[in-house]
């Protein structure tokens, strides 16, 4: 009759066990480090087999999240296939070690232990003595640990079983560091990769955000497009007109020249005909009025003419910044006098633009995104105005940080709309009139400056909206320039 | 004469509109031009009161009032008074505004061309001598028409006085012929 037991509390290691364990831990540390589990529990199982002086031997191993699902992870003398499968619950003897939790010694044949086999071995090499320790981690059974003999070699006894519990306890650690491991490895994998897509979809919504800030600056340059084309036709068609008057006016002067200089080649004789023709002209030309006219007709054009191009000039900075804006040293005032120009023409029939501008200093920004944002306050503005109303622009500087503000005479907002304003698609406008993404863009702007923007209004007064930011960009080095200047002075 | 009146908030609009108006070389010429200027509709309609124009050319968008407001009252005060809107504005309301309101004879977009507004000016003035002198004509025959009312009255008096005696015939030699 085959012997089974179970064993009391294990003997001490023996000092010559030394050299075997120190090999063990390191073969669990060249596992931890990353090589492949599969040959790391391998080489692990290789040396528990020779240092028990076993023929054979297998781990399994509980599957993660489950309480006895059994895999064999290495084996020895084992059929391909059989290791990496796992085993119907409560098979065999790995499956009686895990839900006894007690190491179990067999000799003879295990079919006679009443046991039956776990896994199919190979015909030649039956078992003649076997031992199975559960592999345990604080009271939990990570899997177990079978070595075996061959029939010609000497059977185990529970002295060997009890041993090797102790190596069993050195196992079960070292597979749990391993597979703490390779845990930690999957997660690192999993988390980067987390990572990678979260980085993905941030750059994604950024994209996004830019293009609707870009779109945005479209549709309010939309706005004041009839207000830009007046501003424009306006010194083309004086210009135009004056460029037909001098035409005709030179054509009446070199007509008088031309006759004058008939009567002064003709000299000695000159032919009476030509002398009345000549004071005919200069009769009917008033010369002193033409010399006046076309110097005023000169600067009015030249004034025309650097109007239109202040206008283009102030239309193409504001659209050139792209996607991608620099931060930029840069005066708000610049920015704001170049907003101004270019909303005048759409407000001035109905409101005066009143600019109080303080002493500011140049700050750190992002120049054409604060060119969106007063343009955005500034159409707000102008659209809030029936008729002879007045906007004024003020700035100043409070501590470290600069403030412009947009105060409009028109017809305010309600209480219980004032809340909303800053909310992506809100608009009390008619259609065609704004896209209800003026203002939420603004804030995102201003935020972006980790400055902030508030609105006051009184509903039939007006509207204030206060912009402020710092004048250093927060977590950014001094700029060079500044350092510059101030070793100079 | 063609007293034109000039309104536009952009003084050098105003410089070559009267430079085109007064350029007497380039065609058409106008009939003996008179150009005044305003820049706020307010002092032009002040002006008008007291100073009849054949025809007003103003802008639209200006501070104050609009164009069509502007010549709606050009056109209450002095209905005879020819009107044009000169704009670079293209707002479908205000064109719609200015016909149905101020009752204008042409739009005119900014930038113009001078020779075509100055046609335009031309017509405008040709239609209005033409529409003055239609009256003139309509008023003489209204008073030659009472002329001849007061000679049928007088015919039909003798006639009931001495009945017959608006029917006389001539002979051939000028002898009066008296029927028994």
């Amino acid at each position: 009759m085959p012997t089974t037991r179970a064993s009391p509390r294990p003997d001490p290691v023996q000092t010559g066990d030394f050299g075997w364990i120190c090999a063990l831990y390191e073969l669990g540390q060249t596992a931890a480090a990353g090589a492949d589990p599969v040959q790391a529990q391998q080489h692990i199982l290789n040396h528990i087999v020779s240092g028990l002086d076993a023929d054979s031997g297998s781990i399994a191993l509980v599957v993660e999240g489950t309480l006895d699902q059994l895999e064999i992870v290495a084996g020895t003398d084992l059929p391909p296939g059989v290791v990496g499968s796992q085993l119907p619950r409560g098979m065999g003897v790995f499956g009686h070690v895990v839900a006894t939790e007690q190491p179990v010694l067999v000799n003879g044949n295990a079919a006679e232990t009443g046991l039956p086999a776990s896994f199919p071995r190979r015909d030649d090499r039956v078992s003649h003595s076997a031992m199975c320790w559960p592999l345990r981690i604080r009271e939990r059974i990570i899997g177990a640990l079978a070595v075996n003999r061959n029939a010609e070699r000497p059977k185990y006894s529970v002295a060997d079983l009890d041993r090797g519990q102790v190596l069993a306890s050195l196992l079960a650690l070292v597979m749990a560091n391993h597979r703490m491991h390779v845990e930690r490895d999957r997660r690192i994998l999993e988390l980067s990769a987390l990572n990678a897509e979260t980085k993905r979809i941030n750059a994604l919504l950024g994209d996004a955000q830019n293009q609707v800030i870009q779109s945005e600056k479209l549709a309010s340059i939309g706005q004041i497009a009839a207000g830009v084309a007046h501003e424009i036709n306006n010194p083309i068609g004086f210009v135009l007109s004056n460029l037909g008057t001098l035409q005709s006016y030179l054509a009446s002067l070199f007509g008088l020249l031309d006759a004058h200089l008939a009567v002064d080649r003709a000299r000695g004789a000159v032919p009476t005909e030509a002398i009345h023709r000549a004071r005919a002209l200069r009769g009917g030309t008033d010369v002193e009025f033409l010399r006046g006219d076309i110097d005023a007709l000169l600067a009015e054009s030249r004034d025309g003419i650097l109007r239109v191009r202040r206008i283009v000039q102030d239309l193409r900075d504001f659209s050139r910044g792209g996607v991608d804006e620099a931060w930029d040293v840069a005066n708000v005032h610049d920015a704001l006098r170049r907003t101004i120009n270019i909303v005048r023409g759409e407000v001035k029939h109905k409101a005066s633009i009143e600019a109080r501008f303080g002493d500011l200093p140049d700050i750190e920004c992002l120049p054409q995104r604060l060119h969106q944002v007063f343009l955005n306050l500034l159409v707000n503005a102008g659209q809030a105005i029936e008729a002879n109303g007045t906007i004024t622009v003020s700035t100043g500087t409070a501590a470290d940080e600069v403030w412009v503000r947009v105060e409009d005479t028109g017809r305010g907002i309600e209480p219980e709309n004032l809340h909303r304003i800053f909310e992506p698609f809100y608009t009390t406008k008619p259609v065609g009139q704004g896209t209800g993404l003026g203002l939420s863009v603004s804030y995102s702007i201003v935020q972006c400056h980790r400055g902030r923007i508030e609105a006051e209004s009184e509903p039939g007064r007006g509207t204030r909206f206060t912009v402020v930011l710092p004048m250093r960009r927060p977590g950014a080095e001094q700029p060079s320039l500044e350092a510059a200047n101030a070793g100079a002075t | 004469m063609s007293r034109i009146l000039l309104v536009d908030d952009e003084p050098n609009v105003l410089s070559a509109l009267r430079r085109m108006c007064m350029n007497a070389s380039a065609p058409p010429a106008l009939d003996d031009p008179q150009v005044t200027v305003f820049t706020s509709p307010v002092g032009a309609l002040d002006y008008l009161r007291d100073h009849p124009v054949e025809l007003v050319i103003s802008d639209y968008r200006m501070p104050g009032m609009d164009g069509a407001t502007f010549l709606a009252r050009v056109k209450a005060l002095r209905p005879d008074t020819a009107r044009i809107i000169l704009s670079a504005c293209t707002d479908m309301d205000g064109i719609v505004r200015a016909i149905n309101e101020a009752g204008i004879f042409r739009f005119v977009n900014k930038p113009w061309s001078d020779a075509e507004l100055k046609s335009t000016i031309a017509d405008v003035l040709a239609h209005r001598a033409l529409l003055a002198e239609n009256r003139r004509l309509a008023d003489e025959v209204r008073a030659q028409r009472s002329v001849i009312l007061r000679q049928q009255l007088e015919l039909e008096r003798l006639e009931a006085e001495t009945p017959g005696i608006t029917q006389v015939r001539w002979s051939e030699d000028g002898g009066v012929l008296i029927e028994d």
